[in-house]
């Protein structure tokens, strides 16, 4: 008896995109693909590249990544240290939460300063993300482009701050994540804006906002699909890399409360809770992930195939 | 092969007359060929129509149940590839092993925690589905005892994992309660004569899909009906390859030979079996075995299970009204948020954690949160100021001040226009409730006068 494989082939490619190391470092390019995740069909020259995130800003650790950050500082550029020497982190996340108004009120330079220090201390790519206050990352953005030393990601762009971010990207020979709130229609629209702006496309990545494991992620997983499925059916402006920043899974109760018993050692539960909002994003069709827990850096690297 | 939507619509009466409820004839015939309706809605069709298109409005995958009653479980008899195009209807059971080499302790105590494997979320109890009794003893008459112990234990449907020899000892114990058998791939005819004559629900193993194939017709021709096919890969990269091609071969080739619900046996050594589980979740599969027990593995993978199998045009929601935290009295707080269910829970779990007696008013916004239902205008100052008129809750408290999420600040000053009530700017995120409502003044609550 013969089965025949059904394969499935599609018109669409997805636009290869480089993140550009520093000295010494490897680029990571990532896309490049006519064909959905984990069917083994069609072409995938980049396999689903693995980043760390690291923040600015204090805040307590939850149980599982004070466990494997134990002994460490974790001061910023240590940390980013470690990310990238160490556990194999293939691109860093800089967070600048720490310029928060709720999260320390950094000043702005103070910021800027930081991206610079890291990016002399790492040789891998970066992108640097705001701190999510609209006011305070309207003078960030600008600062960071300014000071970084290299070329590196900055991340975000929406709809309200496109002509600053990617002003500010153009400027220095930035590239810019485009950020829109789970909706398929925002993340053309976010890609469309800057275009028109004059931004190359091959330095556009699509952020289309993570819900972590249990609050939201099925959401962006179908956003996910979604976005892919039109990019290989010929949408331009959504055949791009999508990344997906698994921060949101730390802030389950779920993955940080160990006063649950029943429910098991906190510790594995959230690095569990942060691997399987992973797998699912990898499902989707993700191309770029975001991690704060070294285990689940290293698990999927390991799984690199995709 | 399928039937295409033409080849259907030269079938049926071409008189549009509406009574499937499409506007068309072909429109109709579209819906069929996508599995997603069935000639039964066509009254006036033809017999011979009847006939020919009744097997092509099966379901592409079949349903097959296992154990009876409540706890039943239910695998395949899903319609479409991505969820967004319908929606999954039949969550991937998860059965827990347990191997009937264990002493009469570990046994208990092994039972014990498979039990324990039910966590609460968002309103619904998330709990694994079945228990898989492993055949290691080598003594047929232990293993049906370990699965009647497990049936009286767990009270959830098996799946007997054995030779034919150890299946049959097992069926005259737990027989009734509708197992899935699973003999060893060289036992696949004889395993299915036995599935046909006790009329149980069998997994057929065999290597690949090809293999699986021709294992299947083998189980087919020894009388069995009820079918799940396990392609037995040897890692999580060849396990969702075989799962993604089976349901595309279901769904889009409707290839009936392999069109099976897939099981899938993470225990007993496979290869980073958490990664698998994930990955197969998230990929089609009906059934997997895992040999872990350990809650911080299991809440993750039943809490991945929930959000997949989410219709997402109905998200989970809660009814509409008042909610009254803790011991209220009429100087309560006054908390509004939507109806979505997990805007419900958070919001109300941290407002419980602040220990503050409030009342939670929950605006019907379908099922969306609150930054969605905003921008979808079905959270607004209107709507809002009509239910602080409507709902009752100016009859419970006797201040009129309203704290408003975070995220929709800029809804306050029109609200306080249309309504009575003073609008206070509550926290962007639930989690920051508890210190909010502790720093709040008593006099933010002060009854109104007149």
């Amino acid at each position: 008896m013969t089965v025949p494989l059904p394969k499935q082939a599609y018109p669409g490619r997805i636009l290869p995109v480089t993140l550009p190391a520093g000295p010494g470092g490897t680029p990571v390019t990532v896309g490049g693909q006519n064909a959905l995740s984990l069917a083994p069909e069609g072409e995938k020259p980049n396999a689903a590249a693995i980043g760390m995130e690291v923040r600015t800003g204090g805040g307590d650790l939850p149980p599982a990544l004070a466990k494997a950050f134990e002994c460490r500082a974790t001061d910023p550029v240590s940390l980013a240290g470690a990310c990238a020497n160490d556990w194999g982190a293939q691109f860093l996340f800089l967070s600048l939460d720490g310029c928060h108004p709720d999260g320390g009120g950094q000043p702005v330079e103070e910021g800027a300063r930081i991206v610079h220090e890291v990016l002399a201390a790492v040789s891998c790519p970066v992108i640097v993300g705001g701190c999510g206050e609209e006011e305070t990352d309207a003078k960030l953005f600008p600062a960071v482009a300014e000071s970084a030393g290299r070329p590196v990601f900055l991340s975000y762009a929406d709809e309200k701050n496109y002509r600053l971010v990617g002003g500010a990207a153009l400027a220095y020979g930035h590239g810019v994540v485009a950020w829109s709130p789970i909706d398929i229609n925002m993340a053309k629209q976010a890609n469309l804006l800057l275009s028109d702006l004059g931004v190359p496309p091959e330095r556009i990545l699509i952020d289309p906002l993570t819900g972590g494991l249990g609050y939201g992620l099925e959401y962006t997983y179908s956003i996910v699909e979604r976005i892919r499925l039109a990019g290989l059916s010929g949408d331009a402006m959504l055949a791009r890399p999508v990344l997906c920043h698994l921060g949101d899974a730390w802030k389950a109760r779920e993955a940080v409360d160990a006063s649950e018993t029943s429910w098991g050692d906190a510790v594995l539960r959230g690095r569990r809770w942060e691997e399987t909002t992973g797998w699912a994003c990898l499902a989707a069709g993700a191309d770029l992930l975001v991690f704060r827990h070294p285990g689940n850096v290293e698990a999927f690297r390991e799984a690199a195939w995709r | 092969m399928a039937l295409t939507a033409l080849d259907i619509y030269k079938l049926l009466p071409k008189t549009n007359c509406k009574d499937c409820g499409f506007p068309t004839c072909l429109a109709f015939a579209m819906q069929m060929a996508a599995g997603k309706a069935g000639i039964d809605k066509c009254p006036p069709a033809s017999e011979e129509a009847k006939a020919a298109l009744g097997a092509a409005s099966a379901p592409p995958l079949p349903r097959i149940v296992v154990g009876t009653g409540d706890r039943a479980v239910t695998l395949g008899d899903e319609v479409v590839l991505f969820r967004h195009e319908k929606t999954f209807y039949h969550p991937t059971a998860i059965a827990i092993s347990v191997s009937d080499a264990l002493g009469d302790e570990a046994l208990e105590e092994r039972l014990r925690s498979i039990s324990a494997l039910s966590f609460e979320r968002v309103g619904q109890i998330l709990a694994v589905d079945m228990v898989a009794v492993r055949f290691d003893s080598g003594d047929p008459a232990r293993f049906a005892k370990t699965a009647s112990a497990s049936l009286a234990r767990c009270g959830k449907p098996l799946l007997l994992s054995g030779t034919c020899a150890a299946l049959a000892a097992a069926i005259r114990e737990v027989g009734a309660s509708r197992p899935l058998l699973r003999p060893p791939p060289g036992e696949t005819a004889a395993g299915a004569a036995l599935a046909a004559a006790e009329k149980l629900p069998l997994a057929v193993s065999a290597r690949g899909i090809e293999g699986l194939a021709a294992a299947l017709a083998a189980a087919r021709a020894a009388g069995a009906t009820e079918l799940v096919a396990d392609p037995k890969p040897a890692d999580a990269a060849v396990a969702v390859a075989d799962s993604i091609f089976i349901r595309r071969l279901a769904i889009v080739h409707r290839a009936q030979e392999i069109a099976y619900p897939t099981a899938f046996d993470l225990g007993q050594g496979f290869p980073r079996p958490f990664e698998a589980a994930c990955l197969l979740l998230s990929k089609y599969a009906s059934l997997l075995v895992l040999d872990t027990a350990d809650p911080a593995e299991i809440f993750p993978l039943l809490t991945l299970r929930q959000n997949l199998f989410t219709d997402p045009q109905r998200p989970i929601q809660v009814d509409p009204g008042i909610y009254p935290i803790g011991k209220i009295s009429p100087s309560s707080p006054v908390l509004i948020t939507t109806n979505f269910s997990l805007t419900y829970f958070t919001v109300r779990s941290d407002v419980e954690a602040a220990k503050t007696p409030a009342y939670l008013l929950i605006a019907e916004c379908d099922g969306m949160s609150v930054l969605t239902a905003w921008a979808a205008g079905k959270f607004t100052s209107e709507s809002i100021a009509a239910l602080l008129a409507e709902s009752g809750i100016s009859g419970k408290v006797d201040h009129r001040t309203l704290i408003l999420p975070g995220m929709v600040a800029r809804l306050s000053g029109k609200i306080e226009e249309l309504s009575q009530w003073r609008v206070l700017v509550g926290p962007q995120e639930s989690s920051a409730l508890p210190s909010y409502l502790r720093r709040l003044p008593p006099a933010a609550f002060v009854p109104v006068h007149g």
